[in-house]
């Protein structure tokens, strides 16, 4: 992809997000990501809201459209969609585990998390410990196809050490690169590359 | 004299930190003279020694051997040998629980004959190789990591023959399989997880970890055989009654597959009529020891009742509160351990609005699916994420209605009152952010609610349903609920900040923490509180402020309801 098509696939993912968080997922200078978004803005392709930007709805499909193009090669590559099957399998794990960590089981009923069983949410933040071991080969596989695919890894690693340093916020929470935040934008990346519909 | 092994017999409790904390549970449960599985316990000790050696310490092979003769003799099942098989259970066990550490390794013990043997005294050849198969499956992902996924319709060589595909090798001999299971919870000790968690919280290094071996039991070894849960309290109402449920001829992983229709307690008394007996005696005795509602495991085999595990059960918010109040008047506990067992977080769920009475009698069902996080929310059905951004901003409560949800749909749940989906259940990308923003969600409903768009509906994410229309709500009053209104007595007694209702504060007293947030951000209420000696507002009703509050220091608060930022200022 193009630097354009980049920072546009970047804001596709990360909606609402501004240049930086843009720049860093595209794996662009942030220079250089700021001035295709503000020339997309002109052309009428972004809109910005408070230094946040979006993808307008045409140019959005219009990027779908080139998806085709630029990941014929990696559609069509066997360890590479290896890794992606991998990935779904333990996409599963990971949504169970993000359940877990949000609700308690009481008796058979299902509670919201208050977060004072240490215990519990130990035991939770040690499954994802878990998960994320599994997790590290398949990205290994993908970001050896796809060397832009690193940044998942680091961010992943990141927000497990901080939810396993007693940071609880980094394990879902939806204002910041979370890990669930982080699995989910590569998920809708993966998805994007491969062309598939999200199934529940 | 064993020096590396100590028996958990039922005499004396040996020191935690020697045996690690599962032992000290079973070994205090075997104490106050209830039956746990046999089990002895590899201490901490013989951990640091392999640690320091690379190899088992002298001696420690030759007393785990006689471990195993102790266990059989009081299974009356024999290691790898016979037609009684003695299957083991074998697991870490810190005197601190901690990540990344071995977790348990079941089964162990089964090997060809021993599937056989299970087979026939069982007469569920099925379960037999169900047994054989969950066993390698656990060995190869938790000793030898090397996770895989076996098929339950393949047999042993095959599965063995995966195994090795995914570079491990699962000995066939019984004895090498433990002391591959001990060597793999030795050296547990110093995966990345648990030296950064050690290093994070302080925790010396040279502590070293336990190994119990424990003898299995079977649930499903006759008509008189089961296994179930019993809570000492129902931990969802937290009526003073034992609760819980019981399978009869299954084991343990079955009460959480789903597969069997457990049966109640009142069921298990025709079934198991001592075990059931002991069980409640047992309930009482381990509540009354352990001075909180319990959560208790236990298996029946051939009418004789095992007790697993015993802790401290998790509870709802409203079991939470009856149980606190009832223990302090049954004077088990004191009123400052009541108040230390209810949290801000539970009370501000009990006080959140819910339908008013009798709302939702008549009420159109427009869509019902699974609920996914509670509340309730009423607003116009939208069904793109841009749109409800858009009529939020503009002050319209919208509830956003998706086949499913996405990363691109977040924008719009965050604006939104509520949300709906037609696909997906309670871990969909819905559900998860949902809880994560606090939304009431309803998910699952099927095909035709993004058709609705534009239709007002009011969503209960508890229920799972979507009714036709704004229906009135109610936000329960903590004054009127005697339970609450002790809490607040006991709390109000021993808090050194005041926690007011408006009507008894002088008008204009206090900063207005909702004026603060309308302009600032939760991020800068820390500063904006600094230096205040007196604060007033509702979001004081949400925990997370109420705290922001007291760590600026704060005096009074001014607020409906008080119960929980009284529980707040009472925090450690």
């Amino acid at each position: 992809m193009n630097d354009r098509d980049l920072v546009f696939h970047a804001t596709a993912i990360k909606r609402h997000a501004p240049s930086a968080a843009i720049a860093a997922l595209a794996g662009l200078p942030e220079d250089v990501a700021r001035a295709e978004l503000e020339a997309a803005v002109a052309a009428g392709r972004v809109f910005e809201a408070k230094g946040a930007y979006a993808l307008t709805p045409l140019a959005g499909v219009a990027l779908q459209a080139r998806y085709a193009r630029h990941f014929a090669a990696l559609r069509g590559d066997a360890g590479f969609v290896g890794a992606y099957e991998g990935f779904e399998r333990i996409n599963v794990t990971l949504k169970q585990i993000i359940t877990d960590w949000q609700t308690l089981d009481v008796g058979g009923a299902k509670i919201a998390n208050d977060h004072r069983d240490k215990a519990h949410d130990a035991a939770v933040i040690d499954r994802l410990g878990g998960l994320h071991e599994q997790a590290e080969p398949i990205l290994t596989r993908l970001s050896g196809k796809l060397p832009r695919l690193r940044y998942y890894a680091d961010k992943l690693l990141a927000a497990l050490e901080a939810s396993e340093d007693g940071d609880h916020e980094w394990v879902s929470d939806i204002r910041r690169d979370s890990y669930h935040t982080v699995w989910f934008e590569l998920h809708e990346e993966l998805l994007r590359i491969m062309g598939r519909e999200r199934e529940e | 004299m064993a020096s590396w092994t100590i028996l958990l017999d039922g005499g004396r409790i040996p020191d935690r930190a020697v045996i690690g904390g599962k032992a000290w549970s079973i070994a205090r449960m075997a104490a106050l003279g209830l039956d746990v599985p046999p089990a002895f316990v590899i201490s901490t000790k013989a951990c640091l020694a392999y640690l320091e050696n690379g190899d088992f310490p002298a001696g420690l092979v030759e007393e785990v051997e006689q471990g195993i003769i102790w266990l059989e003799d009081r299974a009356g099942r024999g290691f790898g040998a016979g037609d009684k098989r003695l299957l083991l259970s074998v697991r870490s066990g810190a005197a601190i629980s901690m990540p990344g550490m071995m977790d348990t390794v079941l089964n162990l013990g089964i090997d060809d004959a021993g599937e056989a043997s299970l087979a026939s005294e069982t007469g569920l050849p099925d379960f037999a190789r169900d047994t054989h198969r969950r066993f390698l499956e656990l060995y190869s992902a938790i000793v030898l990591k090397a996770p895989v996924e076996l098929e339950r319709d393949g047999d042993p060589a095959h599965w063995r023959a995966v195994i090795a595909d995914a570079g491990g090798e699962a000995p066939g001999d019984v004895r090498s399989q433990l002391l591959g299971a001990i060597r793999a919870v030795f050296e547990s000790w110093n995966t990345r997880r648990a030296r950064r968690y050690r290093e994070h919280n302080n925790i010396p290094h040279d502590m070293g970890t336990a190994v119990t071996v424990q003898a299995m039991v079977f649930g499903n070894l006759d008509e008189h055989s089961g296994t179930g849960v019993l809570f000492s309290r129902n931990p969802l109402a937290g009526e003073p009654v034992p609760y819980g449920e019981y399978l009869p001829r299954a084991q343990g992983e079955d009460v959480v597959s789903g597969k069997f229709t457990p049966l109640s307690l009142d069921a298990m008394r025709d079934h198991a009529p001592r075990a059931h007996g002991e069980l409640l005696a047992a309930s009482e005795l381990l509540e009354r020891e352990n001075g909180d509602v319990q959560d208790i495991e236990f298996t029946v085999q051939s009418g004789r009742l095992y007790l697993l595990q015993s802790r401290s059960a998790k509870r709802a918010p409203a079991a939470a509160v009856r149980i606190a109040v009832d223990m302090v008047a049954e004077g088990r506990i004191d009123p400052e351990t009541a108040l230390s067992r209810v949290s801000a977080e539970q009370v501000a769920t009990l006080l959140l609005p819910r339908l008013a009475g009798g709302a939702a009698d008549g009420a159109e069902i427009v869509a019902q699916g699974e609920g996914a996080c509670p509340g309730v929310a009423s607003g116009v059905l939208v069904a793109d994420a841009d749109e409800a951004e858009r009529r939020a901003a503009a002050g319209e409560a919208v509830i956003l209605v998706r086949a499913t949800t996405s990363p691109d749909d977040v924008h719009g749940m965050i604006a939104a009152k509520g949300v709906v989906t037609e696909q997906g259940g309670s871990t969909s990308h819905a559900a998860v952010v949902s809880r994560a923003l606090g939304r009431p969600c309803v998910v699952g409903v099927g095909v035709g609610a993004v058709a609705r768009a534009g239709q007002v509906v009011t969503i209960d994410g508890a229920a799972g349903k979507v009714y036709a229309g704004a229906l009135p709500t109610e936000r329960p009053r903590e004054a009127d609920d005697a339970q609450l209104a002790r809490l607040i007595e006991w709390a109000r007694a021993r808090s050194a900040v005041k926690v007011v209702l408006p009507e008894d504060a002088p008008a204009g007293e206090g900063i207005d923490v909702d004026l603060l947030l309308s302009e600032g951000s939760l991020e800068g209420l820390d500063d904006a509180l600094a230096g205040q000696v007196s604060v007033r507002g509702s979001g004081l009703a949400n925990p997370e402020i109420a705290r922001a509050a007291r760590r600026a220091g704060v005096m009074t608060m001014i607020t409906e309801p008080v119960l929980p930022a009284l529980l707040v200022t009472l925090e450690s």
